[in-house]
């Protein structure tokens, strides 16, 4: 479960991301963040992965309360979250297989069990006969299902994605979804988008964000702002 | 070993930077330190000599000999006295010219004068004890290297300080352009290392990589400029050994154990080598650590 109680994030220079926001996530749950462009959609997210942190409330995610002066569970927090990027974030000198693969070697799982889980997880991608294909030669589409491989193999619950479709074609970008779809029930899934047919027809939990503030949960909700 | 390869041939020029860095450091501080060690050799080769060596007057009571030993041990700045009877001063003459009868047949024990041969703690107290000797009645001739250790005692210091500031800048340089270069490799690399903190590795997984390979690079420079010196040693070993004939053994200590440096041995040249691996591994270490801190704060 995430946990967001009252928590406010204002920047060194004044601007406010985030104003007394409070919601909580159930584990597998599947949530799309909508906003325009500043709402705070990203800041939600890397407050998740402790790249940036609140200046005030609280966040506990699972069993970590995140926001305790404290904690410093960072590393095994994140070992928790998979994350998609709108950019892909892909390692351009390593092929498909070591690209999903350092997911797994980053908390030293052993040589077979990386064989077997990156097989399993390029398969639930489609992307099982390009194991060995380097990301250069790679379509965007193929991409960003690499960057979904990579966040989803292994005992990540959390997948958070920040804009997984927003460098996709429209074809593509539902082929991407259909990939979330097949996650959905088995992790905890938050999205971050502005694709409206995407949020409107999976019919999902909505939190719509304005100025930093949630104006909207939806618990089936389609995109409005 | 595949990994270091890969990423030595995707940045080459930087790679071969660091490597031609610590070489230089590394083949400059072998030389400091063989030419230290050989000083000190030396200067500990010396010690074992007669530093002193006093001579009575032929008619000097041994009484009087004896009060003058006795009273310079108790001064705390010599190590040991060895007396040199009449007796024995004709024994080692004749020692020395054994196979010269005519001059064996010209010297008795009576005009040999008995003498101390003293070996003072430290070479800084011998101008000390010579002048306390020429203080002192029935001193036929006081004899010391004085020259000789002065120069040797004012050369070691002078070596050590430059040797020590050269060293310490050597050093600074080395990790300096060591950290400059490893910057260059890892700022094309800073957006998988942020990607690697997110996923949830540990500093020392992203920094593995970068260690092992200027761990590679520290022990092949290490390597080379072993190689090149003993190439130059062992070129020259015959111009040393009549440079340094006479001496039978050169030895230093190195945490209390001695280490025998002359003549050249297996011994030696393998302590050379893992002294100077092990200081290449730790500035190629030092730097990598400190060039991936920069970038491990996310």
């Amino acid at each position: 479960m995430i946990t967001f109680d009252k928590v406010t994030k204002k920047f060194p220079l004044g601007n406010t991301a985030l104003n007394d926001v409070s919601f909580e996530i159930d584990d597998n749950q599947f949530v799309f963040l909508v906003g325009q462009s500043g709402a705070g959609k990203t800041s939600i997210l890397k407050m998740i992965t402790q790249e940036i942190k609140p200046t005030s409330g609280s966040i506990i995610i699972d069993d970590f309360d995140v926001t305790d002066k404290n904690f410093s569970q960072t590393i095994n927090l994140r070992r928790k979250i998979g994350i998609i990027f709108q950019d892909f974030k892909v390692l351009v000198d390593k092929n498909v297989f070591e690209n999903v693969a350092v997911s797994l070697k980053v908390i030293d799982a052993d040589q077979s069990e990386i064989k077997t889980e990156v097989k399993k997880t390029l398969e639930l991608v489609g992307l099982s006969k390009k194991e060995f294909v380097f990301p250069v030669q790679l379509s965007a589409g193929e991409l960003q299902r690499v960057a979904i491989a990579r966040a989803v193999i292994g005992d990540r619950d959390i997948i958070i994605a920040d804009e997984p479709t927003g460098n996709l074609d429209p074809k593509t970008s539902w082929d991407i979804m259909k990939i979330f779809k097949k996650l959905e029930g088995k992790k905890t899934i938050i999205i971050a988008t502005h694709n409206t047919d995407i949020v409107n027809s999976f019919q999902k939990r909505v939190l719509v964000l304005k100025e930093g503030k949630i104006i909207k949960d939806q618990r089936k909700g389609g995109y409005e702002l | 070993m595949k990994e270091i390869w890969t990423s030595i041939r995707r940045t080459p020029y930087q790679s071969f930077s660091a490597f031609l860095i610590l070489f230089f450091t590394l083949f400059l501080t072998l030389i400091l330190f063989v030419s230290l060690t050989f000083l000190y050799g030396t200067l500990n080769y010396l010690e074992t000599k007669p530093q002193v060596t006093v001579y009575f007057q032929n008619k000097t009571e041994e009484n009087q000999i004896f009060k003058v030993r006795d009273e310079l041990m108790s001064s705390g700045k010599v190590l040991n006295i060895k007396y040199i009877s009449k007796n024995d001063a004709f024994n080692i003459y004749k020692q020395l010219n054994k196979d010269n009868p005519l001059l064996l047949e010209m010297v008795s024990a009576n005009i040999l004068p008995p003498s101390l041969e003293i070996y003072a703690k430290k070479p800084i107290f011998l101008p000390e004890i010579a002048e306390y000797l020429k203080k002192q009645g029935d001193i036929d001739e006081v004899q010391y290297e004085k020259d000789i250790i002065d120069k040797l005692l004012v050369l070691t210091n002078t070596i050590r300080t430059s040797a020590l500031i050269f060293f310490s800048y050597l050093i600074l340089m080395s990790i300096v352009v060591l950290t400059t270069m490893i910057l260059f490799k890892i700022a094309l690399k800073e957006s998988e290392i942020t990607l690697l903190k997110l996923i949830g590795a540990t500093n020392f997984y992203i920094r593995k990589p970068y260690i092992l390979e200027s761990l590679f690079l520290g022990f092949s420079a290490s390597l080379l400029s072993f190689g090149i010196f003993s190439f130059v040693v062992l070129y020259f070993n015959p111009f040393l050994q009549s440079y340094l004939k006479g001496i039978t053994t050169l030895s230093v200590d190195v945490f209390n154990y001695p280490l025998t440096i002359w003549p050249l041995n297996y011994i030696f040249f393998g302590v050379v080598f893992i002294s100077i691996s092990l200081f290449g591994a730790i500035i190629a270490s030092v730097a990598s650590y400190i060039a991936t801190n920069k970038y491990l704060k996310v």
